[in-house]
């Protein structure tokens, strides 16, 4: 199998004053292209840690992190950001949307990043993926405007609203009520068949575990093997 | 480029009031800047005109005749073969005049001065009966009347004189009196000689009171000297921006005529004469001369005055840095979070500190817009109310009796753009380390 992410003895440790605190501990891990993984654990586990490692958005302590075949310690910090920009899209835990812009602009601010969309065609996917979260009514809003859902679903179709290779989403059904969650997973889940679109996704829902191919537990840290569904074989050997 | 605008501008709407100080502040120096530049330029404007109406042309033909080496008279010889040529010759030539100059004694039955005595030929002396005005007789006669007396006309006729309002309330004189001149010669000797007051006219800046007029050949007879003597020819534009283009001209026009010409010397007629004195020459040199150098005796008031509003602006400059940099470094705080989303949804740290250079930017621009429109509306009122100054010691700095100040449209472009700049600038390390902020320390940022 061709892995879009992989993982090796990946450590990352933060420093706090003269306390080191290990936030993930040894991650060996491969994702394949395509993939509807689901990150697992309790709270404190390290599923935040190890989605910003993947994200690129932080650094590892040890080991080694690939990105659509590249290594990201080796990637110079501009590299990294048109990485993120034009493969990944990110949803936050706490959403991170920008308060003075409203959904629409929100959504359509990875695009105008890209540069080469045209205004036509970034207002034609922006209504849509806003049609899509179900924010159709609330397009004028601004973030301040919206219930904790409804900024979570901003975050989500901002996310999307790229068509990234990769899609990281920590906690994206935390404040959703049940059947909205439904719907948005559903959605991610059309495009993951339709796009082949990889989502990595950190949840407590086992609603969304589900629909996961994969389920990944976290401990400490540690990829608990005994209480997960065996990890898929390696793809990486060194 | 535009969505990068809107969030300027929206970020610096939501924080109205602190933005809002910070634009007034700089609003306010905008304002200080272009009108203390107009009240500059308006003392330069007075300046020009008292002096090319008083004592000078825009360029002068001048020079010094020495009859010993040891002697210098500021008189030129030959003046009408000379003025012709020049008056045929010279690019831009509005029209030239011809004056005496000379110094001595002006006499009345109670008091005395002593002032440059100034040769006109009034029939040739546009710029001069354009620009003065007679004065009511209640201007420098205690219970006098509204009745102008005089005329300046009557110059064309022998041993007459005009004075200005300041003179003739000190020499407590009115039009018809009878004034001595007193004059000291080369010779040794003092010549005098009785003139009758025909017209008393209108201060023209302080300078006015330095100097009395009289026909010009008034003040041959008093140093007896003949018909073909002046001791200035001074040259009127149509164009004051060729100045320093004619000038040039002019020398070579006038050394190739086979004049001698005396060294450029940036430095009143009245102030070469020891230095002239001690040169080794007899005979004539022509010295040119422009309006400014005549009057640079005076040019430390715009100089110091100019000095002073940017010492001033400089000062107020630096605060309003300070105050943007302050402002910025909250911005920032509040919006840690924020940049750190930016950056992990792939924004490039140029744009981090383009966002932030173009929040100021705007706020600068803005402000400055606000701080310029409202200097051009105080001009208009202070020179439409002639707001009177009351020291005397600000009118030498002014050199006119009430305020005027001359907002050129480039002084508000310099001023809207110079103060734009600077706020931007100001902005440029809190941009910068905004910039460097790592999306992951930005994204945990609480708050
Ligand atoms: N910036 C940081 N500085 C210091 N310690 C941190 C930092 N971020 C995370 N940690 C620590 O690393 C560990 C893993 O945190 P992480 O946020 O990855 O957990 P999580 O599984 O996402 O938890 P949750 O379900 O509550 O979101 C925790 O012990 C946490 O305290
Ligand atoms: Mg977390």
């Amino acid at each position: 199998m061709n892995a879009i992410v992989t993982l090796n003895e990946v450590v990352k440790e933060y420093r706090l004053g003269s306390v080191v605190v290990p936030a993930v501990r040894g991650v060996t891990l491969a994702i394949d292209t395509g993939e509807f993984l689901s990150i697992a654990g309790p709270s404190g586990s390290g599923k935040t840690t190890l989605l910003n490692l993947i994200g690129c958005v932080d650094t590892a302590t040890r080991g080694t992190v690939t990105v659509d075949g590249q290594n990201t310690a080796t990637l110079s910090e501009r590299a990294l950001t048109d990485l993120r920009l034009h493969k990944l899209g990110f949803i936050f835990q706490s959403f991170n949307l920008i308060g003075v812009l409203n959904v629409f602009q929100n959504v359509e601010f990875p695009l105008l990043l890209l540069g080469n969309v045209s205004k036509v065609e970034r207002t034609r996917r922006v209504e849509k993926i806003i049609e899509q979260v179900g924010l159709s009514e609330h397009i004028r809003h601004r973030p301040n405007e919206l219930s904790g859902g409804q900024r979570q679903r901003v975050a989500i179709a901002r996310a999307l609203v790229t068509n990234p290779r990769i899609v990281l989403a920590d906690e994206p059904t935390a404040n959703l009520d049940s059947v909205t969650g439904d719907k948005i997973i559903q959605l991610m889940k059309h495009m993951n068949d339709n796009q082949d679109t990889t989502f990595i996704f950190s949840t407590h829902d086992p609603k969304v575990t589900r629909y996961a191919d994969r389920v990944i537990r976290l401990k400490d840290g540690q990829i608990d093997d005994e209480n997960g569904v065996p990890a898929k074989p390696l793809a990486v050997s060194a | 480029m535009g969505q990068l605008i809107l969030i300027a501008t929206q970020n610096l709407l939501q924080h109205k009031r602190r933005n809002l100080l910070l634009g007034i502040a700089i609003a306010l120096v905008t304002a200080m800047l272009i009108t203390l530049l107009g009240l500059s330029a308006g003392i330069e404007t007075t300046m020009l005109r008292s002096a090319t109406t008083l004592s000078s042309g825009h360029i002068n033909v001048a020079g010094f005749y020495k009859v010993t080496s040891g002697s210098a008279a500021p008189l030129v010889t030959g003046h009408k073969e000379l003025e012709r040529l020049v008056r045929e010759n010279t690019p831009h030539l509005d029209y030239t005049i011809s004056r005496m100059r000379g110094w001595g004694k002006v006499i009345s039955d109670t008091t005395s001065f002593q002032a440059g005595i100034n040769g006109v030929d009034i029939d040739t002396e546009r710029g001069l009966k354009n620009v003065l005005r007679l004065a009511p007789q209640k201007d420098y006669k205690p219970g006098g009347t509204e009745e102008i007396r005089g005329n300046l006309d009557n110059l064309r006729e022998p041993n007459t004189v005009m004075l200005f309002v300041e003179q003739a309330k000190r020499l407590e004189v009115d039009v018809g009196d009878q004034l001595t001149i007193s004059a000291p010669t080369p010779r040794g000797v003092s010549n005098t000689l009785s003139v009758s007051v025909v017209a008393i006219a209108k201060d023209v800046g302080f300078m006015s009171g330095w100097g009395i007029f009289v026909p010009n050949q008034t003040v041959r007879d008093i140093y007896q000297l003949t018909e073909d003597t002046t001791g200035a020819i001074m040259v009127y534009l149509d164009d004051i921006a060729k100045l320093e283009e004619v000038e040039n001209h002019l020398r070579q026009l006038v050394a190739k005529a086979g004049h001698r010409l005396m060294e450029k010397d940036s430095n009143p007629f009245w102030m070469k004469f020891e230095r002239v004195g001690n040169e080794d020459w007899i005979g004539q040199k022509i010295d040119i001369t422009n309006w400014e150098d005549e009057i640079s005796f005076m040019s430390w008031t715009i100089q110091s005055f100019d000095a002073l509003t940017g010492i001033l602006v400089m000062i107020l400059m630096i605060l309003v840095a300070v105050g943007i940099m302050n402002t910025l470094w909250i911005a920032i705080r509040e919006r840690t979070r924020e940049i750190g989303t930016m950056r992990a949804i792939g924004a490039q740290k140029g744009m981090i500190s383009k966002m932030f250079l173009l929040e100021a930017a705007v706020l600068g621009f803005a402000s400055t817009a606000i701080g310029a429109l409202a200097a051009v509306l105080i001009a208009y009122s202070i020179n439409t109310s002639g707001v009177v100054i009351p020291s005397e010691a600000f009118q030498l700095f002014t050199m006119s009796e009430t305020l005027h100040v001359l907002v050129r449209p480039q002084t508000v472009v310099f001023s809207v753009g110079l103060l734009t700049m600077f706020t931007t600038l100001s902005a440029l390390y809190p941009a910068y380390r905004a910039a460097k902020l790592k999306p992951i320390t930005a994204i945990h940022h609480v708050g």
